[in-house]
């Protein structure tokens, strides 16, 4: 499973690499026919209506469109970078709905930009850690995913997570630290 | 690697879905300037947030959805917005939040200043930089709501640890503390907060009306 799964991303990111340097309509077709009903799906399940669904996977498509240039296959996967796209233009979409008025409202991207002056090993630790990431993510129990899942996926707070696995609150916390501590120690990181 | 308090995993988790109010976003984005540890977190939440999605079931678009954004690819890109100027001199702070406007330092209780920071737009949570004198004692208090912490410079103990540079604090309505500040140092923290502080005992009855948090 884990390298049937890895096939598909590297082919994700041959597909972004020829729309990037070809303007290939053909893969950025492939592209779309798989990741825009998966999208829209996504923001279906944060809660906005089919209509605005529609039209935010149709701009995320674009965005992957513009951008494709700056995706970097060696820091991050092709449906990782897809959905930093979509999460940043549901946020923007939320602001403008919400917005009181007084003028335009920053863009999310740049929020979520953290590294600004990146020490020059930051790449390279980046690299080394998606493979780590991967395989450590391999290892977490359904539950534990489920729980992530939920605060992707769910306008759900954590109390209804809890309520919603029938387990206290203390223990949605306490593994989600194991899951993250597990992860960081398969990182070779201290905790 | 110094730091020693970090964000929970469910806050790093909501950060990179998307999840924070901006108030936390901002305290989270804060902590991650200065922790490779908790970037990494958000890049493997980024890929578990690839992979779930790719494993979402699909939702079909309109028949001639492809067709119409065939249409739009040849349009120009919108200009990206200039660059906004920095204008905070307080280090440690991620770049986008040094452009936001900072309110002037006010006093809010004996030997503690705060400086708000305006967020571009609404959240029910608010920013502020807190600066306390060195060995300076703050009073016993629990939270309305919760606050979250990160030190820029200084430091500070309470019965949860140490907290210094990069150093991360949550405190919610289930925590009273009594933080102490390093000596030596002003300790200069951001400080996200939604509801407000309750200050406990008989000095915290007298001096709550005077302090504005
Ligand atoms: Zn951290």
């Amino acid at each position: 499973m884990g390298s049937i799964r890895d096939a598909g991303r590297q082919d994700w990111a041959a597909h972004l690499a020829a729309v990037a340097m070809h303007a290939d309509r053909a893969a950025f077709a492939s592209l779309f026919a798989f990741f825009a009903p998966r999208i829209k799906a996504f923001m279906r399940r944060t809660g906005e209506s089919d209509a605005q669904a529609e039209e935010l996977a149709q701009e995320a498509m674009l965005t992957v469109w513009r951008k494709a240039a700056l995706f970097d296959p060696a820091t991050t996967g092709a449906a990782a970078w897809i959905f930093t796209i979509a999460r940043n233009l549901r946020i923007d979409a939320q602001r403008r709905a919400r917005r009181d008025g007084a003028g335009a409202t920053p863009a999310a991207t740049e929020e979520f930009e953290i590294d600004d002056a990146p020490l020059p090993d930051i790449q390279l630790a980046a690299a080394q850690s998606s493979a780590q990431v991967r395989s450590a993510l391999a290892q977490l129990s359904p539950e534990q995913i489920r729980v992530v899942e939920m605060s992707f996926f769910e306008e759900k707070p954590h109390t209804e997570i809890a309520e919603a696995l029938s387990i206290p609150i203390g223990t949605v916390k306490s593994r989600l630290r194991l899951a993250m501590k597990r992860l960081r120690s398969l990182l070779g990181e201290e905790t | 690697m110094s730091i020693a308090h970090h964000p929970s995993a469910p806050m790093v988790a909501a950060y990179a879905a998307g999840r924070l109010d901006f108030g936390q976003h901002v305290a989270v984005a804060t902590h991650l300037f200065s922790c490779q540890h908790c970037r990494n977190q958000v890049r493997a939440a980024e890929q578990t947030g690839g992979d779930l999605l790719s494993a979402l079931p699909p939702a079909p678009l309109a028949n001639d959805a492809l067709t119409r954004i065939e249409a739009r690819l040849a349009e120009p890109d919108k200009p990206p917005p200039p660059n906004p100027v920095a204008t905070s001199d307080i280090p440690g702070l991620p770049s986008f939040l040094r452009s936001y406007r900072f309110d002037a330092w006010r006093p809010v209780a004996p030997s503690l200043e705060a400086r708000a920071i305006r967020l571009p737009h609404p959240t029910p949570t608010r920013v502020f930089v807190l600066k306390a004198r060195p060995g300076s004692r703050l009073l016993l208090h629990t939270h309305k709501g919760f606050e979250l912490t990160c030190v820029l410079a200084g430091g500070f103990s309470h019965e949860g640890g140490h907290f210094g540079p990069g150093d991360f604090d949550i405190g919610d309505s289930a925590v009273s503390h009594e933080p102490s500040i390093d000596a030596g140092e002003d300790c200069i923290s951001l400080v996200a907060m939604q509801g407000s502080l309750k200050l406990r005992g008989l000095l915290g009855l007298l001096v709550q009306p005077f302090v504005r948090l």
